[in-house]
């Protein structure tokens, strides 16, 4: 009988071997898309955003639509077309296609929205850590913050244009000139409660820059949340530029947008519905493919719903 | 201990925060020195400003008063950006809780190299890595381990890292708040280790903070006791366990859990009341009672005090 000893060998211990991790590697950005494409409802949206967003774009390359000019507008049988196959969405009461003035509103509206709101969170964003993140400088800004953000904001948009006359930079500026602020303000509250947390202490032991602590070590939590504003921001401006424009303040006539298209068209209402509710479902298709898109992916920015 | 050069030196520490209309005192007129080399603790109860002095240290906490010096030199005020980058390097910290300590956005390549970055210390990117990487594998830890995030390790890990960071920087003097108390007690001692190892292979100083003397009487060269932001008693470990004097070190002590049950049983805790102190006419002060022993205690206090110590 053999004994016990020849049938054990010893092993060494490799200490290594427990502080090994057999998860497959973390990727933030790879398991954000990965949650964001479990909604096929988020997927729906976004593949409808990305569609009108085309159309809307490429919008001078099949027509030349111009408000200011009405081409047909002697040829009395191409009034009040109701929407077939020669003119999708009908013509209205000056012969115009109302496809060719959808689609140019629609590349108003939406361009306008783009810019205002990448001003709006450029600045806001920038402004809002800094406020948030500076402990001396939080007492001045609220009172100005308090100042202008009780003051009414329609009341001073129409008294601006009034000044500034009609035109799209002008519309621009308005669509800015406040709300930068209340995104600043926004975004100094959640600053203010991750600026203290231990590992922002840590980072000031090892002497790290106030910008560099901004941009590595609270922006990044901020994923989330600067994801939500932009999807209320966006179709939030569509409409305040809408209702401005339903106004008739804002635009110049040589300019269209969905808003002045539905303010035009509100006439119709009840003898030919076609030209108000198409506008209006193209806007609203816009403002709502947007916001889903946009809340969508804050959730899925969130590390929280990661696995 | 050899050599007594004196590293860290605090002068009449107080620390103050602002509190309603007034200020809370949390740290008063603090003095000692911490000599190159050893491990000094700092010992109290919650809420005595052990923490506070540390972060003193380590320049977040300004002073109301007093001064600390490193190397000779007063680092407690404003300093220009060269004697910045000298005291952050050269001072670091260890911190309580790995699992609020560490950046969860950032991966652990960059949560090292933080510093290397804030003072770029490194000649270029190979460098830069292969300090990293150094770093990582004295604390045990693996090269693959740097494209992770932190959540993706255990509390141990987690403290490792935390333990990376600091020394990748290559500090002399390591304020280690804490280091193991919300670690799994199974895993405390492998941190303690570990420590050891890198202070007896780099020559590194230690401040050592706990809130009870168990930890620290095996790896503690000398000892601090606070108690409510005053520090009543210094001596070597050795001495502070033979010869405990101010009442709190006592009760301190007997707090200490005793490995035999039937001795543990019979143990008399000692509960400390400041109110036994008269300190009305006759003041205290923190004076040397035996040979780099001292005591917070009045005259009177002081007679008492020498007769009961033991040579
Ligand atoms: N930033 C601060 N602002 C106001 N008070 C503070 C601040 N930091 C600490 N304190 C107070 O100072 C006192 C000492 O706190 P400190 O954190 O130094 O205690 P500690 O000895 O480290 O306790 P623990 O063992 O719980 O960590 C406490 O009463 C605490 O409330
Ligand atoms: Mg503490």
């Amino acid at each position: 009988m053999s004994s016990a000893n020849e049938k054990f060998q010893f092993v060494k211990i490799d200490e290594f071997a427990s502080e090994h991790i057999s998860a497959p590697h973390y990727s933030y950005w790879k398991s954000v898309f990965k949650q964001f494409f479990k909604s096929k409802l988020a997927i729906a949206m976004l593949f409808m955003a990305v569609i009108i967003f085309a159309i809307a774009m490429i919008q001078p390359l099949f027509s030349n639509y111009n408000p200011l000019a009405s081409p047909d507008i002697s040829d009395f049988s191409i009034r009040f077309n109701r929407p077939n196959l020669t003119y999708w969405f009908g013509t209205d009461h000056w012969g115009n296609s109302l496809f060719d003035a959808v689609w140019s509103g629609a590349r108003t509206s939406i361009t306008i929205a783009l810019l205002a709101t990448s001003i709006n969170m450029t600045v806001g964003i920038t402004v809002g850590a800094i406020w948030g993140y500076n402990k001396k400088l939080d007492k001045y800004l609220l009172e100005i913050y308090n100042v202008i953000a009780n003051v009414p904001f329609l009341l001073v948009a129409l008294m601006l244009i009034y000044v500034l006359g009609p035109g799209f930079w002008q519309l621009i500026f308005v669509l800015c000139m406040t709300e930068w602020l209340s995104i600043a303000y926004f975004i100094r509250t959640q600053v203010m409660i991750i600026r203290d947390r231990e590992y922002n202490l840590v980072s000031r032991t090892l002497g790290t820059s106030s910008t560099r602590m901004i941009s590595r070590n609270i922006l990044p939590f901020l994923t989330s949340v600067i994801v939500t504003l932009l999807s209320r921001e966006i179709p939030s401006i569509i409409s305040t530029e809408a209702f401005l424009s339903f106004l008739g303040v804002g635009l110049p006539p040589s300019i269209t947008s969905l808003g002045k298209l539905i303010s035009i068209y509100i006439t119709y209402y009840g003898t030919y519905p076609y030209l108000f509710w198409i506008p209006v479902a193209v806007l609203a298709s816009v403002s709502v493919s947007f916001y889903i898109v946009g809340q969508t992916f804050a959730d899925a920015s969130d590390p929280k719903t990661h696995r | 201990m050899t050599s007594k050069e004196v590293l860290l030196s605090l002068k009449d520490v107080t620390i103050t925060f602002p509190k309603g209309k007034g200020v809370f005192t949390a740290v008063r007129e603090a003095s000692f020195d911490i000599y190159k080399g050893e491990t000094f603790a700092l010992v109290g109860e919650s809420g005595s400003g052990k923490t506070t002095i540390g972060r003193s240290i380590v320049r977040i906490n300004p002073l109301a008063k007093g001064s600390i010096e490193f190397e000779g030199k007063d680092i407690s005020g404003r300093l220009n950006s060269e004697d910045t980058k000298w005291v952050t390097k050269s001072i670091q910290m260890i911190f309580q809780d790995p699992a609020t300590s560490l950046n969860e956005r950032a991966t652990v390549d960059y949560i090292i190299s933080e510093g290397l970055y804030n003072f770029h210390l490194y000649k270029d990117e190979a460098d830069r890595k292969a300090k990293v990487l150094k770093s990582l594998t004295e604390v045990g830890l693996l090269d693959e381990h740097i494209t992770r995030y932190p959540h993706e390790f255990s509390g141990g890990q987690r403290q490792r890292i935390g333990i990376a960071r600091a020394m990748v920087l290559e500090p002399k003097l390591i304020v280690a708040d804490e280091p193991i108390s919300a670690l799994d007690v199974s895993i405390r001692a492998q941190v303690l280790n570990l420590m050891k190892t890198l202070q007896e292979d780099k020559g590194l100083t230690y401040l050592f903070i706990a809130h009870d003397l168990s930890v620290v009487r095996f790896i503690s060269d000398r000892i601090a006791v606070i108690h409510l932001g005053r520090i009543v008693e210094l001596a070597d470990t050795e001495e502070l366990f033979k010869n405990p004097l101010h009442p709190y070190t006592k009760s301190l002590l007997s707090a200490i859990p005793m490995p035999d049950p039937i001795m543990e049983s019979k143990k008399v805790p000692l509960f400390y009341d400041g109110s036994q102190h008269d300190y009305s006419t006759d003041l205290p002060s923190f004076v040397e009672i035996s040979k780099d022993h001292f005591v917070w205690a009045n005259t009177k206090e002081l007679e008492t005090y020498t007769k009961a110590l033991v040579v």
